[in-house]
């Protein structure tokens, strides 16, 4: 087994600074997993400083139940940063090769099949099949890149997000292309996870898509697509998040909503990687509150408070060690008190999360997980069937 | 102990349209992403654990052309100390005899103690490699294991039997054991592993003094066909509730499961 302090020849402590940690322990006290995992963020920086045997850290297996969520970062005054400890931990678990199984073949498949959900690379753009999607492989050329991800490309649910925003795109004469079956993940997670040397593989390939196709701007469906464009790959262009562009749509009057409808109440879960981590609160609010019949109502804990789902930092492959109630339960719970008919949100993480939650705390019938995306298409379609 | 494992670079054909080549005897491969056999693996795994335990060194054995080098910079990766490579284009589309005559050229004068591989492999799945290379070394064999134990000049080891049954068997050493998927956890490769892999030499055999001629004729492909398509398939069309509904209805009016 490979050593903490076999990273850059220097021990945790040293690479993250740590002897300016406090204690204070503002990090543990927001981390949305310290409620239901022994995951103790303080107690990791704690012992990479103080402990002489630091390798212990090693032994901690609820590294692997930290979402990555970044809360601890954004809220430690020292401005340390303990996500990035909990990242170091696990890419030397995974030098040692001792890892979750579910998440080794997350992994290969990534390498190997170009996406993490073990599908093949031929089968990537089969949810395109019968709609009107443009692709550099029918050679619609667009200086704007809509990047879907693997997540909405291949799982069935998740799915409902690309489709939405190709017929969005098409109603609204949206000029993008997409890279087809060329796109590959864009390894966000499983830098998280700690695979590094995986996320510079994949993370190549992308950037020397973008730069032959000369793409001035970037769209992802993911805001994980999107956080990891604009923190790790160091693009040049643009990259945003589709609901930015929705919002920018909505404001110039160019999506044909329905006219009457019912109304909804609706709550925004902000997915980490959209708020938390880029500041994204308004656009999507914005794009929900220009559908016509959309109440939108706030969540207790909403915006930089937002409940993490625990779909980030590669949980998705994660079983983790976490105990009871998971925090997707608790959003689905919360939100049926609240009387919301409808949790949106805008990440296919957090669509997948709240939808299990719905199934596993018995609540089908008394509330329904939709993607902003696909709240616009509803109303939009809606029109065009009563007309 | 001087250990050695054999490993197969082969296609992952899960999703994939496989279509028979023009020959009518070979399937298209064009396209597929290649990975090594699920089976050797765990064969790979036991190799190291083995070495790491017992001591001594492990060679790792690959019978390839050059693309396939990237299932020995695995081995290399968890632990393997030498890897060599056997090849020459007469061996394409080979026949498991003369995948086995190939084996034993690899191996050479070296005497193993222990020579693992695979029970299969998930391409053709003859599961002949590691008994017939037996043969050729004259030493034992034992096939289908998934528990074993190095001890001094034996192994222990439990074959996997139908029914859920095992079988123990106490054997002498040198032996040729082929690996049942299950009998460890193989561990995670990671791709700096591999790319530290690629700094360590792989040592390339010319197959072709590899006499085959006795081989060829002892197994030979004739055709490959797809399974020809049944009759009475009905795909249920739907939601996941409706389908659920009509599945449940079918199996009622079939009788005998519910």
């Amino acid at each position: 087994m490979p050593k903490l302090s076999d990273i850059e020849g220097v021990t945790l402590a040293e690479r993250f600074e740590l002897a300016a940690c406090l204690q204070c322990g503002r990090c543990t006290g927001g981390c949305p997993m310290s409620i239901r995992s022994p995951l103790n963020s303080r107690k990791f920086l704690y012992e990479s400083l103080i402990r002489e045997d630091g390798e212990a850290l090693l032994e901690r297996e609820e590294v692997w139940d930290c979402t990555s969520c970044r809360t601890c970062s954004s809220r430690c005054p020292r401005e340390l940063d303990p996500a990035m400890v909990m990242r170091a931990v696990r890419t030397v678990k995974i030098e040692g090769g001792r890892i979750p199984k579910t998440l080794m073949d997350a992994m290969e498949s990534s390498l190997k099949h170009g996406n993490p959900w073990g599908r093949s690379r031929m089968k990537r753009t089969a949810w395109a099949e019968g709609i009107t999607v443009n692709s550099i492989e029918e050679d619609a050329e667009s200086e704007r890149l809509w990047f879907v991800g693997c997540t909405p490309a291949y799982d069935p649910r998740a799915m409902g997000m690309a489709k939405a925003l190709a017929r969005i795109f098409e109603v609204a004469g949206v000029d993008y292309t997409t890279l087809g079956s060329e796109e590959v993940c864009c390894g966000s997670e499983m830098l998280r996870a700690g695979e590094e040397g995986l996320f510079e593989e994949l993370s190549e390939v992308n950037k020397e898509n973008f730069a032959e196709l000369e793409f001035a701007e970037v769209v992802a469906t993911s805001p994980h697509c999107m956080n990891t464009f604009i923190a790790d790959y160091g693009l040049d262009i643009p990259v945003t998040h589709y609901t930015q562009l929705l919002a920018a749509l909505a404001a110039e009057g160019k999506l044909p909503f329905g006219g009457e409808s019912e109304e909804v109440k609706v709550a925004f879960h902000d997915p980490c990687y959209l708020g938390k981590q880029n500041s994204i609160y308004d656009a999507p609010r914005n794009v929900l509150k220009a559908v016509p019949g959309v109440e939108l109502v706030e969540f207790a804990r909403s915006r930089e408070r937002s409940l993490c789902c625990e779909g980030g930092g590669g949980r998705m492959w994660i079983e983790g060690m976490g105990e009871g109630e998971r925090n997707a339960q608790i959003r689905v719970r919360d939100a049926i008190e609240m009387g919301v008919d409808v949790i949106a949100t805008a990440c296919p993480f957090c669509l997948l999360t709240l939808e299990d939650a719905v199934k596993t705390t018995g609540s089908e019938g008394k509330i329904r997980i939709f993607d902003i995306a696909e709240i616009v298409v509803n109303s939009i379609d809606g029109s065009e069937r009563s007309e | 102990m001087k250990i050695a494992v054999f490993v197969k670079h082969v296609p992952d054909v899960a999703e994939a349209d496989l279509e028979v080549a023009a020959d009518g005897r070979t399937l298209k491969g064009a396209g597929l992403p290649f990975e090594m056999n699920e089976w050797d693996r765990f064969a790979l795994e036991e190799a190291v654990l083995i070495k790491d335990e017992v001591g001594g060194d492990l060679t790792a054995f690959l019978i390839g052309d050059e693309a396939a080098e990237e299932s020995l910079r695995r081995c290399l990766a968890v632990g393997a100390d030498r890897a060599v490579r056997l090849w020459d284009e007469a061996l394409s589309g080979a026949n498991p005899f003369e995948i086995a005559a190939a084996m034993r050229g690899a191996v050479g004068d070296d005497n193993y103690d222990l020579i693992l591989c695979g029970a299969q492999s998930s391409d053709y799945g003859y599961g002949m490699g590691g008994p017939l290379l037996a043969e050729a070394l004259g030493i034992n064999s034992v096939a289908l294991v998934n528990k074993m134990k190095v001890e001094g000049s034996k192994v222990l080891v439990t074959r996997e039997l139908e029914g859920g049954w095992g079988e123990e068997v106490e054997v002498n050493l040198p032996a040729v054991i082929s690996i049942q998927t299950g009998i460890n956890e193989p561990r995670y490769v990671s791709i700096l592993g591999i790319k530290k892999a690629r700094k360590k030499p792989i040592d390339v055999l010319d197959g072709a003094g590899v006499d085959l001629s006795s081989e060829g004729g002892k197994l030979v492909v004739e055709s490959l066909q797809a399974p020809p398509l049944g009759e009475g398939a009905e795909f249920l069309e739907g939601s996941p509730e409706e389908v659920a509904e009509r599945c449940l209805a079918l199996l009622k009016e079939a009788g005998g499961v519910l």
